[in-house]
């Protein structure tokens, strides 16, 4: 069989709803990861196959890719693998598709761009919720500018029923949490303390919320993207409820998000590896519902006064969906991203984000099509 | 402390250690100041107490509790063992005493474990042996308070034991999960029903449950015990004919918070867990990497512990608290020394009954007190210093 997109880690939370929502459109998926166990109901639609993918083996993965006759692979694996994907595709010649590399990762993605124009491939970065729908927010808002000096950017979310549910990858979020930020301050990137207090926020539909600054790769993309624009601060401002945030905050104080190897029984072991599987048993309650907030404001000029520009997308719960919550908006975006470069809705060739590649106007529509709306200044749009 | 009564050593006493953690060291320390006979360190890895032996004038042999033919031969010419390894092995090791005819003492068996050691005691009893179950300070310190107390009652309604704990040392580095003794021992304490006696019938209350505060004496002051899984329940209620019995110790707010989470998003879990080709224990995994945790490094300790035992009749209320400050010591001396002391008094003669016994049926009271009192342990009775 060959298939229209290939998934790498369909095997995790986003890669399921990615591979749902492509299947979902009628597409054909081959699901790539190691852990066939978590997959077992995609594989129950007609047009899906699984095939063991471990993205340290680039060379067995490059063959499998194409092997697969399709000519865009998804990364929804951990960002860690977003190189060896990366290079991947370029032997195979798959476009190419992520959910972001925070910052690290991000510089050394952006040093592959010859090689993707190269072969006349696209290499799509920070296509899920943040970055992702802020991005394309972002660029919607700048757009509508002359000058813009200043960009705050973040999400925050809630859930009726206050019980601890992994909002994500555990690797990344304590890679958020621990690492030190770099932020846009004054037009010069700047390093900060790790997860510092941002104060306590107010957003749509959410109750008011601390906010941290983490790690993100918004900075450096929309300094990239709307440096010419005059763009002088980025602060990105990631809110959690309470009742999350208090147990993240203990399980890497208590050494669960290590990365240093233990040895127990004479296997080595890293906690971190051991953290995600237990906390992935941990399901969403009958009657869970979460609401999550992807956010920016914009602050610029137009016709020489100023304007400020805040951009929300709400998404709550949907049904059909209801054992990811609000994730769906970062595994649907980037499986809307895929589908509109695989109907040549995106051309770019080379590394791009999000802000510079995706059109805002259609995107927004097929986020409206899964009840995902987006408000500017408090007016739905889409 | 040196309050040896008898300089002549009488290297035909000999107690053995079984394992030398944190309340085996105690233990060794105790019975180095004041045993006048010969001790015996047995540990899996002998080359890890070399230097304490050598100080304390010990001998060591190897001995594995996993492993119990290295117990029966280790326990050789022992007088008595005091086993101061995990409780899941009490039974192993008891069976070895058997086996090897040697005397018998543990630190607790949280109430499962005391239930099927007490069967043992007509094979101990045949034996010749005794066997002391659960004595250090909780159980142990907790069963003789009551037992001394009953003794002033004309029948026993209730009792009440409660444990607080005050912290005013000052500290250098703090564990992020600071824990006054074995974590693997907590893990079970917050996962285990606790059980309570009540109205004349054992029931199965949810773990960590009956927190509410309660005013201890000075300087220990408000406290919020909660019901914990403890083996006084498993005896008390027969041997003093109680009503109503119940266990309630103290943490700190942060401490609960902390093993409440763990225990919530399934890291004390029995359960099996996969990851990549391996399969590992959950609580298995999360107790070794807590043992990863920068410790706790005092600058002054300064620790203040109440053990209380309220033992009621229905006209009558006696209160009993052992107190015990632990300057530039931590208070788990409470812990190491009753053992020390019963060991002792095992080897010397002044315990001789056959059998299983929970600490409130063979131990002398008054004795045990005085003891305690000369490691500075003082006892109360309704305020009142008895020792
Ligand atoms: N842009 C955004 O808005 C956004 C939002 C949320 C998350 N993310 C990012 O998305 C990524 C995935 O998040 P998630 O929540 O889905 O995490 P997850 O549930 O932990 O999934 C991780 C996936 O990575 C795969 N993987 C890891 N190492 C691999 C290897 N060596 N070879 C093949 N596959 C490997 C896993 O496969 P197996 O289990 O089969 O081994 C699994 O499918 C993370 O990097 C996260 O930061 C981005």
């Amino acid at each position: 069989m060959l298939f229209d997109f290939v998934v790498l880690g369909a095997t995790g939370e986003e890669g399921n709803i990615t591979s749902k929502d492509l299947l979902e459109s009628g597409y054909s998926v081959l699901l790539c990861g190691r852990n066939k166990s978590r997959i077992k109901t995609l594989l129950k639609y007609k047009k899906a196959k699984f095939a063991y993918v471990d993205l340290n083996n680039i060379e067995k993965t490059a063959g499998i890719l194409k092997k697969s006759g399709a000519k865009i692979a998804v990364n929804c694996a951990e960002l860690r693998m977003n190189i060896n994907a990366m290079k991947a595709c370029l032997i195979s010649g798959l476009h190419y598709l992520d959910l972001g590399g925070l910052q690290e990762m991000t510089i050394q993605q952006y040093k592959f761009d010859k090689d993707f124009k190269k072969r006349k491939l696209t290499a799509l970065l920070g296509c899920g919720s943040t970055p992702g729908i802020s991005n394309v927010m972002a660029a919607y808002a700048v757009n509508k500018m002359d000058s813009v000096e200043h960009i705050e950017v973040g999400f925050a979310w809630d859930s009726n029923i206050k019980k601890f549910i992994l909002p994500y990858s555990i690797e990344s979020i304590v890679h958020e949490l621990t690492t030190d930020p770099i932020v846009l301050d004054n037009g010069k990137f700047k390093k900060t303390k790790a997860c510092t207090f941002e104060g306590a926020l107010k957003f749509r539909e959410i109750k008011k919320q601390n906010t941290y600054c983490i790690v993100h790769s918004e900075v450096f993309t929309f300094k990239r993207y709307f440096g010419k624009k005059g763009l002088k601060f980025v602060h990105y401002k990631a809110g959690f409820p309470e009742h999350s945030f208090k147990v993240l905050d203990a399980i890497i104080k208590l050494g669960f998000g290590s990365k240093e190897p233990i040895n127990i029984n004479g296997i080595n072991l890293r906690p971190i590896d051991f953290t995600r599987e237990v906390l992935k048993k941990i399901d969403r309650p009958k009657g869970y519902k979460e609401t999550e907030d992807i956010w920016i404001k914009v602050y610029g000029k137009y016709g020489g006064r100023p304007k400020k520009i805040e951009m929300d997308c709400l998404v709550k719960t949907l049904k059909g969906w209801e054992d990811v919550g609000s994730n769906i908006n970062t595994g649907m975006s980037i499986s809307i991203m895929a589908q509109m470069l695989n109907k040549n809705l995106i051309k770019k060739e080379g590394i791009t984000a999000p802000e510079e590649a995706v059109p805002c106007k259609s995107f927004f529509e097929e986020l409206a099509k899964r009840k995902m709306y987006i408000y500017e200044n408090n007016k739905r749009i889409n | 402390m040196k309050i040896k009564t008898n300089s002549k050593k009488d290297k035909n006493k000999i107690i053995g250690i079984l394992g030398l953690g944190s309340m085996g060291k105690i233990i060794a320390k105790d019975l180095a100041e004041t045993f006048n006979g010969k001790a015996i360190y047995l540990a899996r890895d002998v080359n890890s107490v070399k230097n304490l032996a050598k100080k304390n004038d010990a001998e060591i042999r190897y001995a594995d509790v996993s492993k119990p033919k290295t117990l029966v031969k280790a326990f050789k010419n022992i007088d008595v063992v005091i086993h101061a390894v995990h409780h899941e092995f009490n039974l192993d090791v008891m069976k070895a005493c058997l086996k090897s005819k040697t005397n018998y003492i543990d630190l607790g068996g949280l109430y499962h474990y005391t239930k099927k050691q007490l069967k043992l005691n007509n094979q101990f009893k045949k034996n010749n042996l005794t066997a002391v179950l659960g004595i250090g300070a909780s159980p142990g310190i907790t069963n003789v308070l009551a037992k001394y107390a009953s003794g002033f009652l004309d029948k026993v309604e209730n009792i009440e034991i409660k444990i607080g704990y005050k912290d005013f040392s000052t500290y250098k580095q703090l564990s992020p999960l600071s824990a006054s003794y074995s974590i693997q021992t907590i893990f079970e304490e917050f996962s285990w029903k606790p059980a309570v006696f009540e109205n004349g019938k054992i029931k199965f209350v949810e773990p960590i449950s009956g927190r509410e505060e309660y005013k201890f004496p000075k300087p220990v002051g408000m406290q919020k015990p909660q019901y914990t899984i403890h083996s006084e329940i498993a005896t008390l209620p027969y041997t003093l004919k109680a009503k109503n019995v119940s266990f309630k110790i103290a943490f700190d707010d942060d401490f609960v918070d902390k093993i409440k989470m763990l225990k919530e998003i399934g890291f004390i879990s029995d359960e099996e867990i996969k990851i990549g080709k391996n399969k590992f224990n959950t609580k298995d995994v999360s107790l070794e990497i807590l043992k990863k945790l920068p410790k706790t490094i005092p600058k002054r300790i300064n620790e203040y512990e109440i053990i209380r035992a309220v033992v009621s009749s229905k006209h009558k209320k006696i209160i009993m608290d052992a107190k015990i400050l632990g300057i530039n010591e931590t208070i788990d001396k409470d812990t190491g020394i009753p053992p020390s002391i019963i060991a002792q008094m095992i080897a010397d003669g002044k315990i001789a009954d056959k059998g299983v016994f929970p600490p409130e049926s063979i131990i002398p009271e008054e004795d045990f007190f005085k003891e305690l009192s000369k490691r500075k342990i003082y006892i109360y009775k309704n305020d009142k210093k008895i020792n």
